[in-house]
């Protein structure tokens, strides 16, 4: 009864919230039937519940390979680099943007900074191809030093730094915006003792601006830590794409799982690959929403 | 409010003393200079290669590669680029797409995140916790992908661009943060007024939340413009491509020309390497064109994000 009630009682609110109940409906909660997939031998022209079940048949498929470990590996592996230099550099050009004087400087470098932001991923990697391709720019410069030119494109082993320095140059214009906006927020009453007191500009960064800033770098960790089982499809797959030689270090499970649907028309495989990272995403989530509440109350995230 | 004003201003925070730097001080702050430049420095130079590439020539090409500054110029592949048609299809899709998606999203998110956010609404943190709920978990791509292309039949549809990304969990709760900050007496006002709640969304919650929309509009469309996933899965059809999938195109596509020139009327072979940095500027030609205004809007979104977590 008391459903009803409120529901009659704020019916235009809820009118108002419909056509966003119904989107996180359609594109969000239905969808997760898809994961019954997994458990099936899908053929699109019989659908969902007339496929063949075949139990957990997708699942040993996928487990069975090497597949799984490599492509689980990569995702973690990836997502903690981009994760600790990510936020690391953002940090300090924070606080180095931060301590800087000249207004000018400060503008100017901000704007610059945040440029990447605002860019898709394939712009990203036509850039990249600029730089690296074979008679690109960074071999040009490798050869006038009197360096053998490196094939960039076939270098499997130095593309987890690469994709790093690509995130790091992407993202830390927009980190950084979140740590200023922190810092200014501290009171500037601290720096003024702590000068009195004469501590350098090195001592008051460590042990004013950073501890003062610690549950936003908290928070950040976080968010990142709870989705560190679902790769970045848009990234790597903007820049990778299908060259399969570069693979063993930067196949995640999102691209994984994509080109299992799209490329192979494996449905069943894809799903049980999704319904694995969902099940490893929940259970991380979880995890760390727990281990936030400890560290820091405050940063708890539901 | 009174952060991201500071932030945005570059304002020094703390009342500098200037006369008691040491020698190291000093240093150090030159050192920091010198960093924050050389970062800086990194961040525009491949804008600057693929503004500059693009006004090379072939032949300019062929001899040296990509360059920092192009030996030889030339407007062919732009002229190349509008005798065709897909560049204009292009535009045309990925102008629909942004202007429309944004426009639908802004007025879902806005009237879903004013419910959230309502005291008056008892079930406001379940909503709240299945919208989060959505955002960190989404429904998985097989679903996902037969939703869209079996049951809503949107495959090769510019529709399959739009509709899922109209109600953006992370958008929304930027929303509810803003409107929890209002004063709940415009509520109990309006209401003394006779006012439904429809009703004073529409005249009086709107028009105050302009600067809060304004932030979420900006973020949206950036969203829409660049984003070239859903194409990738849905849109096969030529004509329907967005702008980023055009340049996915010109990336893996061998034959430019037959995709990029449409008819065989041009009979020099395309300047591919240039064709696509100029397919590129023209991408983000709007971008950089409205930087300076994005900027400001979404350090504003970002830092309203960041402070209530």
């Amino acid at each position: 009864m008391g459903f009803i009630r409120e529901i009659t009682k704020n019916r235009q609110l809820y009118v108002l919230a419909i056509p966003g109940m119904v989107f996180l409906a359609l594109f969000s909660y239905i969808p997760m039937f898809g994961h019954l997939i997994a458990f099936e031998r899908f053929q699109p022209v019989k659908g969902l519940f007339k496929s063949k079940w075949v139990g957990l048949d997708n699942f040993k498929f996928f487990f069975g390979g090497q597949d799984w470990l490599r492509v689980t590996f990569n995702t973690v592996y990836l997502n903690l680099l981009f994760l600790i230099f990510g936020i690391g550099i953002a940090l300090i050009l924070a606080i180095m943007i931060n301590e800087a004087s000249s207004v000018i400087l400060k503008k100017i470098s901000q704007s610059l900074i945040f440029l990447p932001y605002f860019i898709s991923w394939l712009v990203v990697s036509l850039m990249m191809l600029a730089f690296m391709s074979s008679d690109g720019l960074l071999n040009q410069w490798l050869q006038q030093i009197g360096i053998h030119e490196i094939n960039w494109y076939q270098s499997t082993k130095l593309w987890p730094f690469i994709l790093t320095a690509v995130y790091v140059w992407k993202f830390s214009g927009y980190f950084s915006v979140i740590f200023m906006a922190a810092i200014v927020g501290i009171s500037s009453e601290y720096y003024e003792s702590a000068r009195i007191d004469g501590a350098t500009r090195l001592q008051q960064i460590i042990h004013i601006t950073i501890p003062s800033i610690r549950s936003v770098i908290v928070v950040l960790m976080l968010l990142g830590v709870g989705r560190i089982f679902f790769g970045d499809f848009g990234m790597i797959y903007g820049i990778i794409g299908d060259n399969s030689i570069l693979f063993p270090t930067t196949d995640v499970i999102d691209t994984y799982s994509f080109r299992a649907l799209r490329q192979l028309g494996n449905f069943g495989m894809s799903s049980a690959v999704v319904l694995y990272q969902s099940v490893m995403g929940l259970v991380t989530i979880l995890l760390f929403n727990r281990l936030a509440a400890k560290i820091d109350p405050d940063s708890k995230l539901f | 409010m009174k952060n991201e004003d500071l932030v945005l201003r570059g304002k020094p925070v703390r009342t500098k003393i200037r006369n008691d730097r040491s020698w190291g001080e000093k240093a150090f702050l030159w050192l920091m200079y010198a960093c924050i430049a050389l970062f800086s420095l990194v961040c525009v130079v491949p804008f600057w290669i693929v503004l500059a590439d693009s006004f090379a020539s072939e032949a300019s090409y062929l001899k040296h590669g990509y360059q920092l500054i192009p030996s030889e110029w030339s407007l062919d592949a732009y002229t190349y680029l509008l005798q065709g048609d897909q560049l204009l299809n292009s535009y045309k899709n990925s102008l629909f797409v942004t202007i429309v998606g944004t426009v639908l999203a802004v007025i879902i998110t806005a009237m879903f995140a004013y419910v959230l956010a309502h005291p008056k609404v008892k079930y406001r943190n379940t909503l709240a916790f299945l919208t989060y709920l959505a955002m960190v978990l989404g429904g998985g791509l097989v679903g996902f992908y037969i939703m869209v292309s079996n049951w809503l039949h949107l495959k090769d549809s510019l529709w399959a661009l739009i509709l899922p990304y109209l109600l953006n969990p992370f958008y929304a709760f930027i929303l509810v943060a803003f409107y929890k900050s209002l004063p709940y007496e415009i509520n109990e006002a309006a209401t003394i007024d006779g006012a439904g709640d429809i009703r004073l969304f529409y005249k009086i919650i709107l028009p105050i939340s302009t600067p809060v929309i304004a932030t979420v509009s900006l973020f949206y469309a950036i969203q829409f413009w660049n984003d070239w996933y859903l194409s990738l899965l849905f849109i096969d059809d030529y004509k329907l491509h967005p702008l980023q999938l055009m340049i996915r195109q010109l990336i893996s596509n061998l034959n430019v020309s037959a995709y990029v020139g449409g008819g065989a009327s041009y009979q020099v072979s395309a300047p591919s390497s240039a064709i696509q940095l100029a397919t590129v500027c023209l991408t983000i030609g709007p971008i950089v064109f409205l930087y300076p205004f994005l900027q400001k809007y979404f350090v504003k979104g970002i830092t309203i994000g960041a402070v209530k977590g």
